[in-house]
């Protein structure tokens, strides 16, 4: 049993455990929880620590350059005529996926760690986040479509129960917007992962595959099927190719959530619990990302390049939409719900600008955004678990009143609008830096795109400083008298939880290579499927 | 002078200058006592690592050293430091500005709770301006741009239970990043067309801009070709940048609010140093400018220091007034780049800083004062308001000297400083529109005006704040000596004195009279101006008139012997109103920009969501009459179907009658049937 195996069925097992534990240990759970992702997240780490760089170990449309492959032959089933169908128990890690393992390890920590909150059914509630824990990781980890997709869809059902069962007021509308969004998405995109079966061919055994890394290599497509570039197939009268593109990236930008499907996010953020919205935010949205890039443009770069620019315009959307939306709210966890449209539409602009620093730019954003975003949600639960408010027009000059957390969020909102020193900056420079030079390297992205993304970071500083004025700064007023002795400062667990988060925006910013060593050279390997 | 210290040794103490800041910003927030002391001890490092560096570098050679931070791609972002010139003098004047206001904070914060915040807040911005000075690429100048920004908003903001300071920093950031996004996209141009943003490799001698050349509207570069606009684009996207770091119009109304930050700030930030970053990055990055961003950036420059100069005019804070004399001077230094006088904007640049750095700790010394007799007697005045000072002269006559001192060198009198880098300017101004002619003469013509006004408002200041009685013990009934105000202790006088010494021409130029003697405008200017008219008019008819002026301001203010009544006139409202630039960028900008977000989010709900909400209704819509025909035809055919059954047995078993002849009669019927059908077929 291989590493990787061992990161993603821990949690399971304990989650099991946690199950068959009676409930009269139920106080215990949440630290057995902490050892886990804790576990976890040193694995993870010793993973990270021993990822090997350079250009022999890039990856992408190369198996043997994956690290820790692990290949089992999981479902061999003699079909007749159709041959054998081959489903491969197949993991594997390179430059795309390993920052984000790290991550996820991270995110789901910070997670538990702020699950004090939760009082309910403790018993449901820790098996179920270490079941999708199991599901998150399994994600990055598989390089089967077939195994991604169960573990793609194996997130969705703990994600429904955690919303809907200990969530806010609206928890049921939100809970089945957000899988039914979701769902809609990832059921044709199956349909193409059953196309994409039928056409691929291992080249070893001859079997039909769902092996993706040999789904990125055109010669694997046997001649005459319908994902075959010569063959040049049609559904409904369109380019079967196009339509493959489009219902893939449908399916991961409901995920990521672009414009215009991301209404699903406000709601699903603001009613879930806080570690929820952690989850969501810190990781849900890069599985977005992350199949972009891997599947919707690695398996169909061809149709990738020629639509790109109107990949780019929906990030261009994205940025500015989110971002104004951002500014009409004042129910802070819907703010930031909308910021982080804004923010993951650099991702897809990076992506769609098809170069190295867009790119690069983009994974940056995906890794800065996934701590910036879990500290201002972790942030909001702060607020919202001591006096069960968020309007931000209830609060005034908090300053005073918690110091130490008035840092916390100075260091969040100046680090999310960009300021120079935090990880986001870098993220957001590259990417606009990409999409610029985009026109002059490959023609695909016209120079405004990066312009008018540029004005996206604009309007961020506007509602991140106006949220600090209008709630920190100022004499402290707030709604109710009794909510001057509940609003108390920090505690140890949450600063704990917080400094390890800002620290990495501070350690991502000023030393960027850290992160971009790890990734560049499969971000060129990654090119190269488009020459 | 000889080599003391060999390029390596120099490269460690520049480090040392930017390393001693940072490092007192750290141990500021832990060691909450020795914040002070941390503070100007390491000032003081950065101050001896710069006069090192000035002596061996200053006019010998350049240190350039970088390393590898960031590569992929086409990109290659090195951290590194560049010394020229321009920013070992730059390096000089910040750190010893600094420190010299970080002596006068003592005194000036010493009762404030939280004064450790202060001077970490004011190490950091040390740190930052060393930093921009020093970088030696536009990536790394761009981080610590911003980085003077946010220590900007900490220091504006540092009374944070005020609602005018934070409202105040809240607009100065989101202005500077106006003016950033700008910076931004013009890094991303450079990056496309050139692959580089090393300082050196672009602007340097044999550099990568002058290789470029614009052919058939396209602007060629070694590495990549653009449509020729976009040089154009570039060059205005870095004045932006500019326009906001150093408040000019129309990004210029973020200054006059930050003075609600402490004065010592206002002296340091903003008036000597981060304003002047603008002017600095447009000196660093010159070679690019063509043609038509130069007239731009003149006519930015000329307008907004004449706007400034007539607000200026009017206003009663003694703070304000000097910011918006500070905007107006800034102009003076953009239109000198505008006009390719780049010696002459560095000149006022250097100049203008003692001056203006210290008419504002003056003022700050009066506001101090003043304040201390407010919470003394319990009083509620506004300490800032001249209507409130007068006859100060007598009872603070250090405060008084050193404002005149500097009052002076503002006009531009002669023996003063500002005397031969105004000279400078206008001279160039005038030489400039004499090469083109025609609507050009416009620039000299303004620039004079602006000129004259700018001696009238500052000596309105002089004589209404020092000259004259003392007006608070009138206003308030009580005797003079009650109200007791006097000059404030050595932590405070040591640095005006200290400031006002380089007031005087004779530290820029051996002959004080001639700007040709001057080793600072000759540094970066070696050619001589021609010895024309305009050399020896200029300054004549400028100070001629300046001289007449203060005899008005001294008849007006001080002897108050002629009276004006202006208070009703359009102009007055205009001058006193700002232009009104507050009003329209509140009612239009604002109001638009957040009524656009309120429809932004309306759109979202309505026809975003509204969309999803309809097809889950048209889906349930759907399954309502699929369920309809599911009840009442699917289910109707098996009901049906069961219906029939059932009514068939019950027909058959009214069969099972048990007597035994209806038995029989079937059975007959049956067999009959049957042998029927057997003959039939």
């Amino acid at each position: 049993m291989g590493v990787l195996s061992i990161l993603i069925f821990l949690p399971l097992v304990f989650g099991i455990i946690i199950l068959l534990m009676p409930k009269s240990t139920s106080a215990y759970f949440k630290y057995l929880a902490v050892v886990v992702s804790l576990a976890q997240l040193i694995i993870a780490s010793w993973l990270y620590y021993q990822f090997k760089t350079g250009v022999s170990f890039a990856g992408v449309n190369n198996l043997a350059q994956y690290q820790w492959v692990e290949k089992l032959d999981w479902i061999r089933l003699d079909v007749g005529s159709f041959g054998v169908l081959q489903i491969d128990y197949l993991l594997g890690v390179d430059g795309f996926s390993i920052g984000l393992i790290w991550l996820s390890a991270l995110v789901m920590l910070i997670a538990v760690l702020s699950s004090w909150e939760i009082k309910t059914n403790l018993k449901g509630y820790f098996a179920l986040f270490l079941l999708l824990d199991t599901a998150i990781i399994g994600v990055f980890c598989s390089l089967d479509l077939f195994l991604f997709y169960i573990f793609y869809e194996l997130m969705l059902l703990p994600l429904y129960f955690l919303i809907g069962m200990w969530g806010g007021v609206r928890r049921e509308y939100a809970a089945i917007k957000f899988f039914l969004y979701t769902l809609f998405g990832s059921i044709f995109m199956l349909l193409v992962i059953a196309g994409l079966y039928l056409s691929v061919t291992d080249p070893t055994t001859g079997n039909h595959t769902f092996n993706m890394v040999y789904a990125m290599d055109p010669a694997n497509y046997s001649a005459g099927s319908i994902f075959s570039r010569l063959a040049n197939a049609q559904i409904l009268g369109f380019s079967a190719r196009y339509v493959g593109f489009i219902i893939v990236f449908i399916a991961f930008a409901i995920k990521v959530p672009v414009f215009p499907f991301h209404t699903w996010l406000p709601d699903a953020h603001v009613e879930a619990p806080t570690p929820i919205s952690i989850i969501l935010a810190g990781i849900l949205l890069k599985v977005g990302g992350y199949g972009i890039i891997r599947i919707a443009f690695g398996i169909f770069p061809d149709v990738a390049a020629s639509l790109s620019w109107w990949v780019g315009l929906l990030g261009v959307i994205s940025i500015i939409y989110g971002a104004m939306n951002a500014l009409a709210q004042r129910d802070l966890k819907r703010l930031i719900a909308y910021s982080s449209v804004s923010h993951m539409g650099f991702v897809l602009l990076g992506i769609a600008s098809l170069t190295a620093e867009g790119l690069n730019g983009a994974m940056m954003q995906m890794i800065s955004h996934g701590f910036l975003s879990v500290m201002l949600f972790f942030i909001v639960g702060v607020i919202y678990n001591r006096v069960h408010d968020r309007d931000i027009y209830n609060f005034r000059g908090l300053a005073n009143q918690m110091p130490k957390f008035t840092g916390f969020v100075m260091i969040a909102f100046f680090a999310s609008l960009g300021l120079p020193g935090f990880s986001a900056f870098i993220a957001e420079a590259f990417t606009l830096i990409g999409a610029f030079s985009s026109q002059a390297i490959n023609g695909l992205l016209p120079r405004w795109m990066a312009m008018v993304a540029a004005f996206g970071i604009l309007l961020g500083s506007a509602y991140l400083l106006w949220t600090l004025q209008r709630m920190f700064f100022g004499t402290l007023r707030l709604k109710k008298e009794e909510w001057k002795a509940q609003l108390k400062d920090l505690n140890w667990r949450e600063i704990i939880t917080l400094t390890p988060l800002a620290a990495l925006a501070l350690i991502l910013g000023v030393m960027p290579s850290l992160a971009f060593n790890v990734m560049s050279s499969s971000v060129n390997q990654f090119l190269m499927l488009f020459k | 002078m000889e080599q003391i210290f060999t390029s390596n040794q120099l490269f460690n103490i520049a480090i040392l200058a930017i390393t001693a800041p940072f490092l007192a910003f750290i141990f500021s927030l832990i060691f909450k006592k020795l914040a002070a002391a941390f503070g100007i001890i390491s000032i003081g490092i950065s101050l001896i690592s710069s006069i090192i560096l000035f002596l061996h570098l200053w006019k010998k050679h350049t240190l350039h050293y970088s390393f590898q931070w960031i590569n992929i791609g086409n990109v290659k972002i090195d951290v590194g430091i560049l010394l020229n010139d321009l920013s070992v003098i730059m390096l000089l004047l910040i750190t010893l500005i600094a420190l010299l206001v970080h002596i006068y904070s003592v005194e000036y914060i010493r009762n404030d709770k939280l004064k450790y915040r202060y001077f970490a807040y004011l190490s950091l911005f040390c740190f930052a301006m060393v930093c921009v000075v020093m970088a030696d690429n536009l990536f790394i100048l761009y981080a610590f741009w911003e980085l003077v920004g946010f220590s900007s908003y900490l220091l504006i903001g540092f009374w944070f239970t005020k609602e005018k300071a934070v409202q105040a920093n809240k607009k100065a950031m989101i202005m500077n990043r106006i003016g950033d996004i700008g910076f931004l996209i013009g890094i991303m141009i450079m990056v496309s067309q050139f692959h580089t943003l090393d300082i050196d490799t672009l602007f340097g001698s044999g550099s990568l801009i002058d290789s470029s050349f614009v052919k058939n509207g396209l602007w060629v570069s070694p590495f990549a070709t653009m449509p020729e606009y976009w040089l154009s684009i570039a060059g205005f996207c870095f004045f932006s940048g500019a326009i906001a770091k150093s408040a000019q119009f129309p990004l210029h109304t973020w200054l006059p609010d930050a003075m609600e930050g402490p004065t010592a700030v206002s002296s340091l930030i903003h008036a000597a140093t981060m304003v002047a970053a603008g002017v600095f990055l447009l000196l660093r990055i010159s070679p690019l400018f063509n043609d038509v961003v130069l007239v731009s950036i003149a006519t930015i420059g000329l307008f907004t220091a004449f706007m400034a100069a007539t607000i200026a005019l009017t206003q009663n804070d003694i703070k304000k007034v000097l910011a918006f004399s500070t905007i107006s001077q800034l102009g003076f230094m953009v239109l000198a780049v505008g006009v390719q006088d780049n010696a002459a904007a560095i000149f006022h640049l250097i100049t203008h800083a003692f001056f203006k750095c210290l008419l504002f700790l003056g003022a700050g010394i009066v506001i101090h004062q003043l304040h201390h007799i407010k919470e003394k007697h319990s009083l509620d005045f506004d300490e800032q308001n001249m209507d409130n000072m007068g006859g100060l002269r007598k009872l603070m006559p250090v405060t008084g000297m050193v404002f005149f001192i500097a009052a002076m060198a503002l006009s531009g009198l002669p023996f003063t400083s500002g005397y031969l880098s105004k000279d400078a300017i206008l001279v160039s101004v005038f030489e400039w529109a004499d090469l083109r002619g025609g609507i050009y003469w416009l620039f000299p013509l303004m620039i004079s005006i602006t000129s004259w006004l700018t001696t009238f408002y500052i000596f309105r200041v002089v004589y209404k704040v020092f000259f004259g009685d003392f007006r608070l013990p009138k206003i308030f009934n009580k005797a003079k000596e009650e109200l007791h105000i006097h000059d404030p202790n050595l932590w405070m006088t040591i640095p005006v004195i200290v400031l006002a010494v380089f007031c005087f021409g004779v530290f820029f130029a051996y002959n004080p009279l001639n700007l040709d003697s001057s080793w600072v405008y000759h540094g970066f200017n070696l050619q001589q101006h021609n010895e024309g008219l305009f050399h020896l008019m200029v300054p004549l008819y400028i100070n001629v008139m300046s001289l007449a002026l203060i005899f008005l301001a001294h008849l007006i203010y001080a002897k108050q012997k002629i009276a004006i009544n202006f208070q009703a006139t359009w102009f007055y409202k205009l001058s006193y109103n700002q232009w009104y630039f507050n009003s329209f960028y509140d009612v239009f900008l604002m109001r638009i920009v957040l009524w656009k977000a309120k429809y932004f989010y309306w759109f979202d709900r309505k026809i975003i969501d509204g969309t999803v909400h309809l097809s889950s209704d048209i889906i349930l819509k759907f399954s309502k009459i699929a369920n309809w025909l599911d009840r009442n035809i699917i289910d109707g055919l098996v009901n049906g179907v069961a219906f029939l059954v059932g009514r068939l047995g019950i027909w058959l078993r009214g069969m099972q009658s048990g007597k035994l002849q209806h038995y029989f009669i079937w059975m007959l019927l049956l067999f009959l049937t049957f042998m029927i059908f057997k003959i039939v077929i």
